[in-house]
């Protein structure tokens, strides 16, 4: 590389070149007549991303002259991307958020109110799974995009190895199972499989499977929108986790990612996960996928909870707002919803949609909607419910003291205790 | 046209040359630090830009001042200044002098060197965190196979292994550029100087300690304060390994001001911990900029 | 020149060996998962060498993603950051070096200080002061915000560098009759090039690894995505293919690699190369 500073008509030229290069890069984008902007972390994911995909090119296909910008921002990064853009004054037109982060923006107002919409557009909101959580002060901020139950994804080979012949379905039989199959193979100290796979490096891991424990020793997070932590059944649920911890049976510092892929690689027994996990198992290797099983949690209710939601900013033109609502009716509308239904293996959020010919076609499906249907009914959201806008705070306060009970060895009366007056403090 | 070869002169032509740098600073970090400290003096959660603002207070610096949470972050952030800048010296000082002899391979074994500088951190730190795993990490497996260690080390969830972890993947991530800067240094360095020496009958340490050291002094200076504010400031590598645990043992400033701005939302109290960060870093910048970056000569 | 003996060889070559093995380890292990079927990523007992290599899976990226696009984008924003960086940089440290400025240092210190605020408290008002200029999704918002982040080291390197430099030369230049901006470029540029060398790596490697401002200001313009934006995006929800992000991280670390090539010699030029008399 010869010294840059040789010659300063050179070093002009280059530069205009630069320059008109750049110009036409971020020119390159076509220009429309009108272009909406979605951002959103599933785009490119297999299923709820090929739906998201079908939704896109039916509203491009009726409203001819408008296209939707879609770009990807990855699941980790996309809260901060979302505030930036917010706070920035830039928000996308069509706005798709997690359930559990879209408080904050609608508490500051920064959602627009679906309410007039929904209305208008006679759109029938009845049982539409987890529609509740998108309330907020009066007012319908999003609509529910997804709601799902919990499962337990379970190696059956390594269950019968051990002399289990069918999956837990409760505590004791879970612990029993988890006993049996954590074992070291090859003698060389090292535990090789392990029987409970829990992401414990995982602050949201943490809380949803500690909250399965919790609820099916008759607890809960949060009582009447304020926080019951101090409570028997969530110290149960405390103890329990525990109890698994203590004997070794979790895989220490794992997250969720790496649990799912520990478990298809065949060196967890059981793990307790969204349907999600399904579409995991899908990509292990063909002798693994024929002994990867689903099945009904081990805990009553199930764990299940919203997911994400869609929604517009309240500071649009009219007209943009007229049509990221369009887009949005399409996205609820029955067909669209049932086509949700087939390409994310889950059922759809809206009520009434007649699912036969799924089931049918892929036997989980009425797992699926078992799970759903106990955790709704139950009320269950992974999202406790008083505590939205604290989420965050909350989840790292959970994730702290139940790590302090695991590591320090404390009681869970006392890290129930702390736990009460941490959260309290938030409020 | 002005000489500025005159002396008289000279400065002006000095401020000229400078005028960029200032510039480009001036227009694009004050008006953040502007509106940091602004936000730093309001209670609230989410600070808008262009709304209005709430009336001023010092109740974000209070809490902090008065939060365990803040103190804990402070001597966690110095514990590995000192300690990743300290080891990152003696390992690139090392290395640059290793690369500098003769010897067959030099430039492939100058590109390895500089290799963990090439790779993007959050990998780095992925890879780190796979072979750090306390279950079926290969680290922990060697260590176990060759007897050094009988039960694995949960790096993770240690508090002190945690600190070593990240500190070793952040010497790890953060040594080249000073093995880079150096080997630079070292190149400046008159060969006379060495053979004068010898001639006085000064052996190797002599040498290094006589005629290395003292002339690299202006590029160590440079380089230990380009790694401390590095270390103050990094997140990835923190945030991929332990995102500040376990119980808060690597939660440094940056990890805090972040928690605090983008989770939490309380971006009074985060602009609070950024503003004091912003301090503490000018504070020792001037310190060590006083004492090792004045000319040698 | 002192010549080593044999033992001194011997002691040379184990420690670079060794050094270099300790040292490596990780790349090698990325190489490994890199080419690990995305099935058996976390084999253990850990394997050395996977069962069943998937050489494709380099070929395999570039068939599914704009890797190219990506590459290119990144180069650009590179080079006119290395531009940009340098010539502001090499000014200003010249400045703090040969001339004792009344507040000098406290310029010094001004040009520091991006480097003192943490990234997180940047980026909402970056955001906004490239929204109101209009150039968000424009890579030049990017190239202006690295450059901003390098000039603080890049400054501070060059001036530790040519605080090592005698200044006989300047001395003579001066009585020769050169003027002052010739005197940087004729007279200690050419016997900079180890500093220039480092400090043009340095610019080259940070904005090429950035990740947080192409981030805030390019995610919506996906013709403008950088090579850590683009892997980035390949973390999926639920699971992530590492064997793919591995290799993608290590085809991105290429250009990075030649670079340093192309610069070593000159980062061990030696004083003595380019002193013209």
């Amino acid at each position: 590389m010869q010294p840059k500073f040789k010659g300063g008509t050179e070093l002009a030229k280059l530069k205009s070149l630069l320059l008109g290069t750049c110009a036409a890069l971020a020119l390159a984008a076509p220009v429309s007549a009108e272009t909406l902007t979605f951002v959103s972390w599933m785009k490119g994911d297999p299923g709820y991303g090929d739906w998201w995909q079908e939704v896109i090119t039916e509203f491009e296909k009726t409203h001819p002259g408008t296209t939707i910008e879609w770009t990807k921002v990855a699941r980790s990064d996309f809260a901060d991307t979302m505030f930036t853009m917010f706070a920035g004054d830039n928000p996308p037109d069509i706005v798709h958020l997690a359930s559990f982060e879209f408080a904050p923006f609608a508490n500051e107002g920064w959602l627009e109110d679906l309410g007039p919409w929904i209305a208008e557009a006679n759109l029938d909101l009845t049982n539409w799974s987890g529609q509740s959580t998108c309330q907020w002060d009066g007012k319908t901020v999003c609509l529910m995009m997804l709601y799902t139950g919990y499962v337990m994804a379970y190696n059956e080979a390594m269950l019968a190895e051990n002399g289990i012949a069918a999956p837990p379905t409760n505590w004791d039989e879970y612990l029993e199972t988890a006993r049996a199959t954590t074992k070291d193979n090859d003698g060389d100290g090292v535990m090789d499989t392990y029987g409970v796979g829990i992401a414990l490096k995982d602050a949201a891991g943490l809380m949803y499977a500690t909250q399965g424990f919790v609820q099916d020793a008759g607890g809960s997070y949060t009582v009447d929108g304020k926080p019951a932590f101090n409570t028997p059944g969530v110290i149960e649920g405390l103890r329990r986790l525990k109890q698994l911890y203590d004997e070794k049976l979790i895989p220490a510092d794992q997250t969720s990612g790496e649990v799912r892929q520990l478990f298809i690689e065949g060196k967890i027994a059981t793990t307790v996960d969204g349907p999600w996990i399904y579409n995991t198992m899908k990509t292990a290797t063909p002798e693994m996928q024929s002994v990867l099983k689903l099945s009904m949690p081990p805990g009553t209710p199930p764990v299940g909870g919203t997911s994400n939601v869609v929604t517009m900013p309240s500071d649009l033109s009219d007209e943009k707002k007229q049509l990221v609502w369009e887009f949005i009716q399409i996205a609820a509308s029955e067909p669209f919803q049932k086509r949700f239904a087939e390409l994310g293996s889950s059922p759809a959020p809206r009520a009434g949609i007649d699912y036969a010919d799924l089931i049918a076609q892929e036997p989980y499906f009425s797992l699926f909607i078992e799970s759903n249907e106990a955790a709704s009914s139950a009320g269950i959201d992974r999202l406790p419910k008083g505590l939205e806008l604290q989420f965050n705070e909350v989840q790292k306060i959970f994730f702290e003291e139940v790590q302090r009970m695991l590591i320090e060895g404390r009681s869970p009366e006392d890290a129930a205790a702390a736990l009460q007056t941490a959260v309290e403090a938030t409020l | 046209m002005i000489d500025f070869t005159a002396p008289r002169h000279r400065a002006k032509f000095g401020y000229l040359l400078l005028g960029p740098a200032v510039v480009l600073m001036a227009a694009i970090i004050v008006y953040p630090i502007l509106l940091s400290v602004s936000i730093s003096m309001q209670d609230v959660r989410i600070a808008r830009i262009g709304g209005e603002s709430e009336p001023w207070t010092f109740d974000n610096y209070i809490g902090l001042f008065q939060s365990a949470e803040f103190w804990e972050a402070c001597w966690i952030t110095s514990k590995f200044v000192l300690f990743v800048g300290g080891v990152s010296l003696v390992i690139a000082l090392a290395t640059a002098i290793l690369v500098n002899q003769k010897f067959h391979g030099r430039s492939a074994a100058r590109l390895l060197v500089m290799l963990p500088w090439a790779v993007p951190e959050v990998v780095a730190t992925v890879i780190w965190a796979w072979m750090l795993d306390s279950s079926f990490g290969v680290v922990n497996w060697m260590l176990l196979r060759l007897g050094l260690i009988s039960a694995q080390i949960p790096f993770t969830s240690d508090p002190t292994a945690a600190f070593f972890a990240v500190s070793f993947v952040m010497i790890w991530k953060g040594y080249p550029m000073m093995a880079i800067m150096l080997l630079a240094g070292l190149q400046s360095i008159p060969e006379e100087q060495y053979q004068a020496a010898e001639v006085d009958g000064a052996g190797v340490w002599q040498r290094f300690f006589y005629v290395t050291i003292p002339n690299l002094l202006p590029v160590i200076g440079v380089a230990l304060i380009m790694t401390t504010l590095w270390v103050f400031r990094d997140f990835a590598i923190i945030n991929v390994l332990t995102a500040g645990g376990p119980l808060g043992s690597t939660t440094t400033l940056s990890i805090l001001t972040f928690e605090k701005s983008f989770a939490f939302f309380r971006m009074g109290e985060g602009a609070a911990v950024g503003v004091i960060t912003l301090i503490i870093c000018a504070i020792l910048s001037r310190g060590m900029i006083g004492r090792f970056a004045r000319s040698v000569h | 020149m002192r010549t080593r003996s044999l033992p001194g060889n011997i002691a040379v070559y184990a420690t670079v060996g060794a050094v270099l093995i300790t040292l490596l380890f990780p790349i090698y292990w990325m190489v490994i998962t890199a080419l690990s079927p995305s099935n058996q990523l976390r084999s253990f007992p850990p394997r050395f060498w996977p069962e069943n290599p998937q050489f494709n899976v380099f070929s395999d990226i570039l068939a599914a993603q704009p890797f190219g696009l990506w590459m290119v984008n990144t180069l650009l924003i590179a080079l006119a950051t290395l531009i940009l960086s340098l010539t502001v940089s090499i000014l200003a440290a010249y400045a703090l070096s040969r001339h004792n400025l009344r507040g000098g240092e406290s310029v010094g210190l001004f040009i520091l200080l991006a480097k003192m605020l943490p990234a997180t408290l940047l980026i909402i008002p970056l955001f906004a002061i490239f929204k109101s200029m209009g150039l968000v999704g424009n890579i030049w918002s990017v190239v202006i915000a690295q450059a901003t982040m390098i000039v603080p080291f890049a400054t501070w390197m060059l001036k530790g560098y040519f605080d090592t430099l005698p200044h006989e030369l300047e001395q003579a230049a001066l009585v020769d009759g050169c003027s002052p901006l010739g005197i940087i470029f004729r007279v200690i540029l050419p016997i900079s090039a180890p500093g220039l060398a480092a400090t043009a790596l340095y610019c080259f490697v940070i904005s090429w690894s950035d990740y947080l401002f192409a981030r805030t200001f390019l995610s919506t313009s996906e013709s403008t995505w950088t090579l850590s934006m683009g892997i980035a995006s390949m973390k999926g929800e639920f699971t992530t293919s590492w064997n793919v992000i591995m290799a993608a991280s290590l085809m991105a670390s290429v250009p990075i690699i030649l670079v340093f090539l192309v610069l070593e010699r000159f980062l061990v030029g030696g004083l003595s190369a380019g002193a013209e008399k």
